[in-house]
């Protein structure tokens, strides 16, 4: 669908009168075909395209690129050195190592459990970091910002796609985790009715609804650390310097999650409710911390955000 | 550029919402009519009959008795059998959240929610399982036939409990002669608690969305730790719905377990069936022969179960132990209750038992004359040559008492 350009994509421009600020349609070729990225010819939309299209390229430039599929096969080799490291070693006696470990000989299934466990403190937040840190500052260190505003995107829209693709990621990420788990828990142990943590039994596929809740509710988790990470992009035009600000921000919130001279902050970090999936494998699912954890992120998202608009639209855009 | 800090604007008002909204939900909802006065007999006529016997909650239990805090257990904590002492402090120190499901005075479900863990306690009729997610272990007690244990009013109808070792069982109104009405037990209570305990129906609160009475219980005396109990009672139902145990000097409560959300609807009964999950250790249990409410040892202490005259012990139990019976010092609320060194110099002993304890040997202070365990409601004082005091009094009418023995 030719959209047209609506009022706010067109009073985008309007620090224009700066000549460092090539918004304006006209200063170079909408459909120039830009250098260093891959899938170029997906990113060279004619002008005029829609959100759609914008995210869908954006979308297929994000999953197409070598590092986010290296970083998900990273993602997909714990379940499988979990696995692997469980099958060769003798029983594991129960309360040793992370949660559910003792579980995994028994069933194939805690595999994805223990893994999305293990993952949640660090991995999954750096990955977060890689693909938040990277969305704005990425374009601006490879020259291609300037590039992408040429097409009357407008900034807002660039940076809700930018943030919709980080949110794609942060859905990649945990249901990869979950679906290798799955798989190599299936091949290397017998799959049976699940154990919850209230002691009920649920069948296996009811079981995997469940993994797919947890990886839900990791998604949730990572929504606030992404909004962060794009705000932080905004900041830099050193990809690197956002993606390391954004994991170190992570695991600042994590550590002083743990000491309890702050406890009146706790409820306030958007890493405290991180360890409440485990809330999905009781029996009645207790829904209080996945929508605790919803409403808290959904707070980072908006503060984030709008810090991210204010910074994005205000900057001079030099590359 | 002069537009420019309008894009700011966001930034700044999203921060200010949300502060907003937060002091907005801080301030408790008015919704609906108050409740009407009533006394403090009413009320605890109206908590003494209350007829809920089907409910589904989740409580959150607080305890800030002043003791060390435990070392925080992360997602690898160790074996969750680490003692007994260790148990039991798990209760008292920290923050608990726990779902109760409760249909009817013989099916009860407790679930304590811990990080990645979670112990249950489920009771259908006869048969208490106890179930603990860290080790996978259950446990089963076949509880004796009388009991129906549960603070609840036994329903009219007793089909329900169908005694085993009792062929034919009475009619309930046999069983239970002439029940004292509510009313008559609230007048009792208030006429035995009259002269230490000043009884007062605080400001109306809301607990877990409900409005409900505040029953009051302050000590007439300054001499003792406990400063105030507080008991919420629902409004519409008269079912307890939370206990505040405040202590003196302390701002925080020293005790708190309440409901933070509560549905009156009878809860799903597959709730109550246990069957050991595959891989489970089980372990048969023994029912004591002295069965002292037998059933819930891991019960944070529901709202309702803990009463503040029953958290220093049973003296009565602990009588039966000691050959020489305990000494008891003062009345009321500042009584002091003294247990003598057991017989033929097993007194060091015991206080070496007691002090090899990790926890409790970190707890207990010097103090002249022996050895102080010390909270905010309770002290305990261990002497050098084997005697113990108990109360719920400053330290130092621990040793005035231990000195005047």
């Amino acid at each position: 669908m030719p959209s047209s350009a609506t009022p706010s994509e067109l009073e985008q421009p309007n620090d224009a009168e700066k000549p460092s600020d090539s918004e304006q349609p006209g200063r170079g070729s909408p459909a120039v075909s830009v250098p260093g990225r891959r899938g170029g010819s997906v990113r060279a939309v004619p002008a005029g395209a829609s959100s759609l299209s914008l995210l869908a390229s954006e979308l297929a430039t994000l999953f197409r690129r070598r590092r986010t599929m290296a970083m998900l096969v990273a993602l997909a080799a714990i379940p499988v050195l979990i696995a692997v490291a469980v099958r060769l070693s003798s029983a594991v006696p129960p309360g040793r190592g992370p949660a559910f470990l003792d579980r995994i000989s028994q069933n194939g299934l805690f595999v994805a459990v223990t893994a999305m466990l293990v993952s949640v403190p660090l991995f999954l937040p750096l990955t977060i970091g890689v693909v938040a840190g990277d969305t704005i500052a990425g374009e601006a260190s490879l020259g291609t910002l300037r590039y992408l505003l040429v097409a009357p995107a407008g900034r807002v829209r660039l940076l809700l796609v930018k943030y919709a693709g980080a949110l794609a990621f942060c859905l990649a990420a945990p249901i990869t985790v979950a679906l290798a788990g799955a798989a190599i828990g299936a091949s290397l142990f017998p799959i049976g009715p699940v154990t919850l943590l209230s002691g009920d039994v649920v069948q296996p596929p009811e079981a995997a609804l469940r993994l797919l809740l947890i990886a839900a509710y990791l998604a949730v988790s990572l929504a606030g650390l992404s909004a962060i990470g794009l705000f932080l992009s905004t900041m830099t035009v050193v990809p690197v310097g956002a993606m390391a600000a954004t994991v170190v921000v992570s695991v600042a919130s994590q550590i002083a999650d743990q000491l309890p001279q702050l406890e009146w902050l706790h409820p306030w970090l958007f890493t405290h409710f991180w360890f409440g999936f485990a809330d999905v494998l009781r029996q009645p699912v207790l829904w209080d911390s996945f929508a605790s954890n919803a409403l808290l992120q959904a707070g980072y998202i908006a503060v984030f955000g709008a810090l991210a608009y204010a910074r994005f639209v205000t900057r001079d855009i030099l590359s | 550029m002069n537009r420019a800090w309008t894009r700011w604007v966001p930034a700044a008002a999203v921060p200010a919402v949300i502060a907003a909204g937060v002091l907005a939900g801080s301030i408790p909802a008015r919704a609906g009519d108050p409740l009407p006065d009533k006394s403090p007999a009413q009320i605890l006529t109206l908590l003494g009959g209350h007829r809920t016997t089907g409910f589904s909650g989740t409580v959150e239990q607080v305890s800030d008795l002043g003791l060390p805090e435990l070392p925080a257990v992360g997602p690898t904590s160790g074996p969750a059998s680490a003692g007994g002492t260790a148990s039991l402090l798990d209760v008292l120190t920290g923050a608990h959240t726990a779902r109760i499901y409760v249909d009817g005075p013989a099916r009860l479900r407790v679930q304590v929610l811990d990080r990645l863990a979670e112990r249950d306690v489920i009771r259908r009729d006869q048969d208490v399982w106890f179930y603990n997610s860290k080790d996978n272990s259950a446990a089963h007690l076949t509880l004796p036939g009388f009991a129906s244990d549960l603070p609840l009013p036994v329903p009219p109808d007793p089909a329900g409990l169908p005694a085993p070792d009792a062929p034919n069982p009475p009619a309930p109104d046999m069983r239970m002669p002439v029940p004292p009405t509510p009313a008559d037990l609230a007048e009792t209570f208030l006429a035995m608690a009259e002269d230490s305990t000043a009884v007062t129906v605080g400001p109306e609160v809301q607990v877990a969305g409900r409005p409900a009475y505040s029953l009051e219980l302050a000590p007439r005396t300054d001499g003792t730790l406990l400063e105030k109990v507080a008991i919420a009672v629902d409004g519409q139902t008269g079912m307890p719905l939370r206990v505040t145990v405040r202590a003196r000097g302390q701002a925080q409560p020293a005790f708190e377990a309440g409901f933070t959300s509560l549905s009156l609807d009878a809860p799903d009964d597959g709730l109550f069936t246990f069957v050991p999950p595959p891989g489970a250790t089980v372990k048969e249990l023994q029912v004591p022969p002295m069965p002292y409410r037998p059933g819930m040892p891991t019960l944070p202490g529901g709202p309702g179960m803990v009463m503040p005259d029953h958290m220093p012990g049973d003296v009565n139990e602990l009588r039966h132990a000691d050959k020489p019976g305990p000494s008891v010092t003062g009345t009321g609320w500042e009584t002091v209750i003294g247990f003598p060194a057991p017989p033929d110099g097993q007194g060091a002993q015991l206080t070496d038992t007691i002090l090899k304890d990790p926890f409790l040997s970190q707890a207990a202070v010097v103090v002249p004359g022996g050895r102080l365990l010390s909270t905010s409601l309770v002290n305990v004082l261990l002497t050098d040559d084997g005697r113990i005091f108990v109360g719920m009094v400053p330290a130092d009418r621990l040793q005035a008492a231990a000195g005047a023995a």
